[in-house]
């Protein structure tokens, strides 16, 4: 998963085809239809790769 | 995991100062040391400080390095990234205390800033949708879209969010309007035309934050019911453009934009329209004019867009600003929105800071600052010790406000009693050199330029107030002509037909109020006070600087210098036409004028 657009296992439905009502939310605190240490740790690592400073995520 | 980040300001002014070549040289640098997997380059939107870019700032210290070139980059990776030793030199100086300074927040010229609007700016890369959504983009989307289309129209009628744009038309009332109008299909237009000269902000929050102002355009489209949207942008602006494109693909492939957003049920569509640059067509009628293929003229309101507007159909036009305020106020609520700024005029607003000011860019304030702290805190003060003589605020449209209301608070209320109105943004500071009668000229000059010619008092009056200044400025002025720039002034303002001929006089009605003496000087002594307007000055030279190199004498049109090679020279005052020549041919400042 190297974007928030990508599934972050078989379980993620979210497409074109079927929207994920929560995909926004899901992308930061995710992952929200199933229960998953790893794939929590695949959102994670987004956020920790791109937030540069401490301050980034105080929005 | 990257163990340094380093951002790039690559707002167009950072981009024009070297900021790409200072990112190819970075890259170069990064390589050669084998840091590349280590350290991400970031090129981010505007960061304001434009005075002192290009700018780049590393991360996690924060560390904000000014005025950098490509030469300064194998220091910087080998001092900063390898031995983690700040490169002092390029740090920031503060011109009137000397003091270094490391961290941008320190510094005078952002400390008092607010940064709501432009709080991605400069801050993530805006090529980069994940980043907007971990700032908590798209939060304020969602929230619109589980509510009723009316409760989001109350929201920002209770945020009390006013047009950014020019007006400061409440944004809420006029969501009202276009939620209440009937029809099949309604549209909801970006005005980024930004046609103020020196103005900059639109192009730097789309350049720097496009998700933000798409998510304000879609949750507007929400709550009118609307289902496409345009974004009038000029030409020149191709960044933004270009970045405007890439955060619309981006938010289509997330399903953000296009059919069934978030499983809703809610479809938006996206339009991007280039304009030609004309001022006229940031009016908001002479837009949609141009949108729909006609040439870019105003039309007589009501019907105003709201009922008539795209291609007959409701409309709601809003400024770029004033849409990416929305999904901060759909994400944080009206309660959090409502505690910044004044009673009449809530948030913040963002202006282009220029003219005789040590720091010129890019600021966003609370709404209720004084002139004073923007032009002195966060300008810096006046370039080169000089004394402040006046700000001109709103652009052309705008009023010049002067030394005795430097403490006024910049609110669309308090500026429009002085006179002047808070218009788009542009903020340009003048010092004691400053002719004001001069300066009402050029804004005439600019305005009746750009008068589409649809109404006679603008086509008309505009032409006349020009021709009358510039007669003042030429030492021609007659003494009735203070009294016919009021009279046609008045006319212009009353009877024109849009907002470019009924604000066009403001920059002489402000400069008559605070500096008729300045008028009158012009007039009746041929005076110019500050000392600008060429045909008022007399012309000497200092026989003490003068080598008699004749260099003068080659360039007077009317030959009224004369004297012997190697000997000091003379002007004849008589025949002599101040056209000003001799003064800049002159290497050796020997030519004077009093
Ligand atoms: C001559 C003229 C030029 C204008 N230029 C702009 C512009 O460049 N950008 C803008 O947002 N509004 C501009 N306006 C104001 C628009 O007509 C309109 O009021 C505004 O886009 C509404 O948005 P707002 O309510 O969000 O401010 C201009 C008005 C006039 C009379």
């Amino acid at each position: 998963m190297e974007r928030f657009i990508d599934p972050c296992c078989k379980e993620c439905f979210n497409s074109k085809d079927n929207r994920c009502d929560q995909f926004v939310e899901c992308c930061l605190t995710g992952p929200l239809c199933h229960d998953s240490e790893e794939c929590a740790a695949k959102r994670r690592a987004i956020v920790e790769k791109l937030a540069h400073s401490p301050g980034y995520l105080e929005q | 995991m990257y163990e340094k980040q380093i951002l790039i300001c690559a707002g167009t002014g950072c981009i024009s100062s070297g900021a790409y070549e200072v990112k190819e040289a970075l890259d170069n640098e990064l390589q050669k040391n084998n840091m590349e997997d280590k350290v991400r380059v970031i090129l981010s939107g505007c960061h304001g400080f434009c005075e002192k870019g290009p700018l780049l700032i590393v991360y996690p210290e924060d560390i904000f390095y000014c005025e950098v070139t490509g030469e300064d980059m194998p220091e910087l990776v080998e001092q900063h990234l390898v031995n983690g030793n700040i490169v002092e030199r390029l740090l920031y100086k503060d011109p009137n205390t000397e003091q270094i300074v490391s961290n941008h927040e320190e510094i005078l010229f952002y400390s008092k800033q607010k940064r709501l609007v432009l709080r991605n700016c400069g801050v993530i890369d805006p090529e980069n949708i994940d980043e907007y959504i971990i700032r908590g983009g798209y939060q304020g989307l969602k929230n619109a879209l589980d509510k009723d289309p009316s409760e989001v129209v109350e929201m920002i009628k209770n945020s009390g969010l006013r047009g950014r744009g020019g007006a400061g038309f409440p944004a809420g009332m006029k969501w009202e309007f276009a939620y209440r109008s009937q029809g099949d299909k309604k549209y909801v237009v970006c005005n980024a035309d930004e046609g103020d000269p020196g103005a900059f902000m639109d192009r730097s929050t789309l350049e720097g934050d496009p998700h933000a102002v798409l998510e304000g355009i879609m949750i507007a489209g929400k709550a009118i019911g609307s289902d496409e949207a345009y974004i009038y942008v000029r030409a020149e602006y191709p960044l933004a453009i270009k970045r405007l494109r890439t955060a619309i693909a981006q938010a289509e492939e997330y399903g953000l934009i296009g059919e069934n957003i978030l499983n809703s049920g809610f479809n938006y569509k996206v339009n991007i329209k280039e304009g030609a640059g004309a001022f006229v067509c940031g009016e908001e009628t002479a837009l949609l004019a141009s949108i729909e293929g006609e040439r870019g003229m105003p039309r007589p309101r009501p019907p105003f867009p709201a009922v008539k507007g795209l291609w007959g159909k409701p409309t709601c036009i809003n400024n770029v600003e004033t849409l990416a305020n929305v999904p901060l106020i759909m994400r944080k609520g009206v309660k959090w929105f409502t505690s910044v700024g004044t009673e009449g005029s809530k948030g913040t607003k963002i202006f282009a800071l220029t003219g005789k000011v040590n720091n010129t860019g890019l600021c966003e304030v609370p709404m209720g600052i004084t002139l004073r702290e923007v032009v002195f805190d966060i300008g810096g003060g006046i370039r080169g010790g000089k004394k402040y003589k006046a700000v001109q605020i709103g652009g052309p449209s705008g009023g010049c406000i002067p030394e005795s209301l430097l403490d006024l608070p910049i609110d669309f209320d308090s500026l429009t009693q002085a006179g002047a109105m808070m218009g788009s943004g542009g903020l340009v500071a003048m010092d004691e050199e400053t002719c004001m009668v001069d300066l009402a000229r050029y804004f005439l000059s600019f305005t009746q330029n750009e008068s589409c010619g649809k109404c006679t008092p603008c086509r008309e009056g505009t032409k006349r107030m020009l021709e009358i200044l510039e007669r003042i400025t030429e030492g021609k002025g007659e003494a009735e002509d203070i009294s016919r720039l009021e009279k046609i002034a008045v006319t212009v303002k009353d009877s024109s037909l849009c907002g470019l001929g009924q604000t066009a006089p403001n920059p002489i009605l402000t400069t008559l109020r605070y500096f008729r003496d300045e008028y009158e000087a012009h007039i009746y002594d041929r005076r110019c006070p500050a000392g600008m307007c060429k045909e008022l000055l007399s012309y000497y030279i200092d026989p003490e600087i003068c080598n008699g190199c004749r260099a003068c004498t080659k360039v007077c049109p009317v030959e009224a210098i004369t004297g012997e090679k190697k000997e000091p020279h003379v002007i004849d005052e008589e025949k002599c036409i101040a056209c000003g020549a001799c003064l800049d041919r002159c290497k050796f400042g020997a030519v004077k004028t009093k």
